[in-house]
């Protein structure tokens, strides 16, 4: 439970909708009652006070790292390209590792130097997932809306049971579902076990045709679920992922160049607004009570 | 295609023509006592490493390396009062293939630290801080008389007492982990998950995978559904020895000064032993296990 007795626990802000030093983000998704972050590797390479004091920060925040972002166009890539992105891998789950963060998020993609064989993505996919294994990291792959081969949930979905790992699954985006007009019957054959991160986000247009737009609109114009247009079905996605038996986080990946010039802790209000509304309207959950633990599911 | 290349030694059931463990090293900072209690297990000293703190214990096929060294390198297992396991040896048919093998399927390389003359063993990284290597030279030619001086006047091949041989080892792994660490043995070295009811020995807990080769198991036991979260908290618990005659067994070790655990949960019986924790924590395993046939 949080500080400000909101059920919103499994919901999280992610530090790219924030302006301000990795400490200055940290206080504010805290000040704001969130109890989890999702971090980029630009947060930590990027402090000034160097890597180890950003781990240190991280961990000394006692915020939960949702997951570390983002592992792009890994998968199907063959010889010196390969290798060079297994480099790039392994040193963005040594990061992961190091900020505690359980989860790794790769984005399908966009290159077109890789292949489109569903079993060669699949194949890198299940390598990533077998470096993962030592550090206890999963791996969550994600179908940009903008990817070249796989830029939809559903073959997101179809690559990681090809590639069949324990700790490989699938990053939801509820832009790119959004966006990309995929209908949300398909989560149904999802499997919630196998989803290992979801991440919210609206926006303000009513349609983005062309994978540009919905490159711009992804990067510069989201909105928290709740501000934006899609309102209905970012809660109808919420409802249905809740219904299948997801229990895992909500995380907003809101990327907005109005929000990286508002100070933070306004950003952050809100990001709770939309976390209130998403956990206490949407999901119709009553504040908890004191003391009530969330269990965590066996086998 | 390096794709196609990857899966060229799809489902063959030992992969790496695995043939059971070479040695198993420890790292401690006080060898000689580790170097006491394997005695009084059977095992006897018969190597010196020719450059580091390193000595080479032996029965009958087990080999143990106790390592006093302290490593440079990065995610090494450091020498501390009580022993650690900090690899395994694995015997392979081409050390450098299985290495390259399991390295296009998503093992971590460990950098390698030869000094002049000693053989490079290739290895990747294990569980927690621990190694896995593979080692070829084991037929024809012993690796150890390359790195290691032998102990004069010892026995090069003690015998084992009451036909002990490697019979597995136990790793803790964190909650929820049982999945991820079987896909990982099986992807990368060929193991295979047995039964969840397979169970060998006096403590059943966990899940059991086979080496490829079928004469050795791996043991993986989370923590107690109690436990909410061990953090970071996984490693190498234990080996333990297959014997064909348990309570033979246990009675020469006995005689010898080892001391078994006797409470009402675990106890000595035909089925396997467990021995009191030593030094600070370290202990072994005996096990039902008839002697592998002669390779």
């Amino acid at each position: 439970m949080t500080r400000l007795h909101g059920n919103f626990d499994d919901f999280g802000m992610d530090t790219i909708s924030l302006a301000g030093t990795l400490q200055t983000k940290l206080k504010a998704v805290q000040d704001a009652g969130f109890s989890q972050i999702m971090l980029s590797a630009r947060d930590i390479v990027g402090h000034a006070e160097g890597v180890d004091h950003a781990i240190a920060l991280v961990r000394s925040s006692g915020l939960r790292v949702t997951g570390f972002q983002v592992l792009r166009d890994f998968e199907g890539l063959s010889d010196h390209l390969h290798d060079y992105k297994v480099d790039v891998a392994k040193t963005m789950l040594e990061m992961c590792h190091d900020v505690g963060a359980k989860v790794l998020l790769a984005c399908s993609s966009t290159s077109v130097h890789a292949s489109e064989d569903l079993d060669a993505v699949a194949n890198d996919l299940r390598k990533l997932a077998m470096l993962a294994v030592p550090f206890g990291i999963k791996v969550a792959y994600e179908g940009l809306s903008w990817g070249r081969t796989i830029n939809e949930f559903h073959t997101a979905w179809e690559v990681v049971l090809r590639a069949d790992a324990p700790n490989l699954g699938l990053g939801l985006d509820s832009f790119h579902v959004v966006a990309s007009q995929t209908s949300l019957d398909l989560l149904d054959e999802l499997d919630p076990d196998k989803i290992f991160l979801v991440q919210l986000a609206d926006f303000m247009w009513q349609e983005v045709r062309s994978a540009e737009e919905r490159m711009t609109t992804a990067r510069h114009f989201r909105v928290f679920p709740g501000e934006g247009v899609h309102s209905e079905a970012q809660a109808e996605l919420v409802m249905r992922l809740d219904a299948l038996g997801y229990c895992g986080d909500y995380s907003f990946e809101v990327f907005n160049d109005d929000y990286q010039q508002m100070p933070p802790q306004r950003v952050a209000e809100r990001a709770r607004r939309a976390a209130v509304w998403l956990g206490e309207d949407v999901l119709k959950r009553s504040v908890p009570l004191p003391g009530q633990l969330r269990l965590r599911q066996r086998g | 295609m390096s794709s196609i290349d990857r899966e060229a030694f799809a489902d063959v059931p030992n992969p790496l023509g695995m043939e059971g463990i070479e040695f198993i090293e420890y790292v401690t900072s006080r060898p000689q006592a580790f170097g006491q209690l394997l005695e009084t297990l059977g095992f006897r000293p018969v190597g010196r490493h020719r450059s580091r703190e390193v000595l080479l214990y032996r029965q009958g096929d087990m080999n143990i390396v106790i390592n006093a060294h302290v490593s440079t390198l990065p995610r090494a297992a450091q020498p501390s009062e009580t022993p650690v396991i900090a690899a395994i040896a694995l015997r392979v048919r081409d050390a450098a293939s299985a290495y390259r093998r399991a390295l296009d399927r998503g093992a971590w390389a460990v950098p390698t630290q030869v000094e002049v003359m000693e053989l490079n063993i290739p290895a990747v990284h294990g569980v927690g801080a621990t190694r896995i290597y593979f080692v070829d030279r084991y037929k024809e030619f012993s690796i150890y008389d390359v790195d290691f001086i032998k102990i004069p006047a010892a026995d090069p091949q003690p015998p084992a007492v009451a036909g002990m041989h490697w019979f597995g080892i136990v790793q803790y792994i964190g909650n929820e982990r049982t999945a991820d660490w079987t896909e990982f043995y099986r992807e990368l070295f060929g193991f295979a998950p047995l039964p969840s009811d397979a169970h060998f020995g006096v403590l059943p807990k966990g899940s059991i995978v086979q080496s490829p080769c079928k004469s050795f198991y791996l043991q993986l036991i989370e923590p107690e559904p109690s436990v909410l979260d061990v953090e970071g908290d996984e490693s190498l618990q234990r080996v333990a020895f297959g014997c064909p005659d348990v309570l033979a067994a246990a009675k020469a070790l006995q005689a010898q000064g080892v001391e078994f655990v006797e409470s009402q949960g675990v106890h000595t019986d035909n089925r396997g032993a467990i021995t009191k924790s030593a030094l600070g924590g370290v202990m072994f395993e005996l096990v039902h296990h008839a002697a592998p046939a002669q390779g």
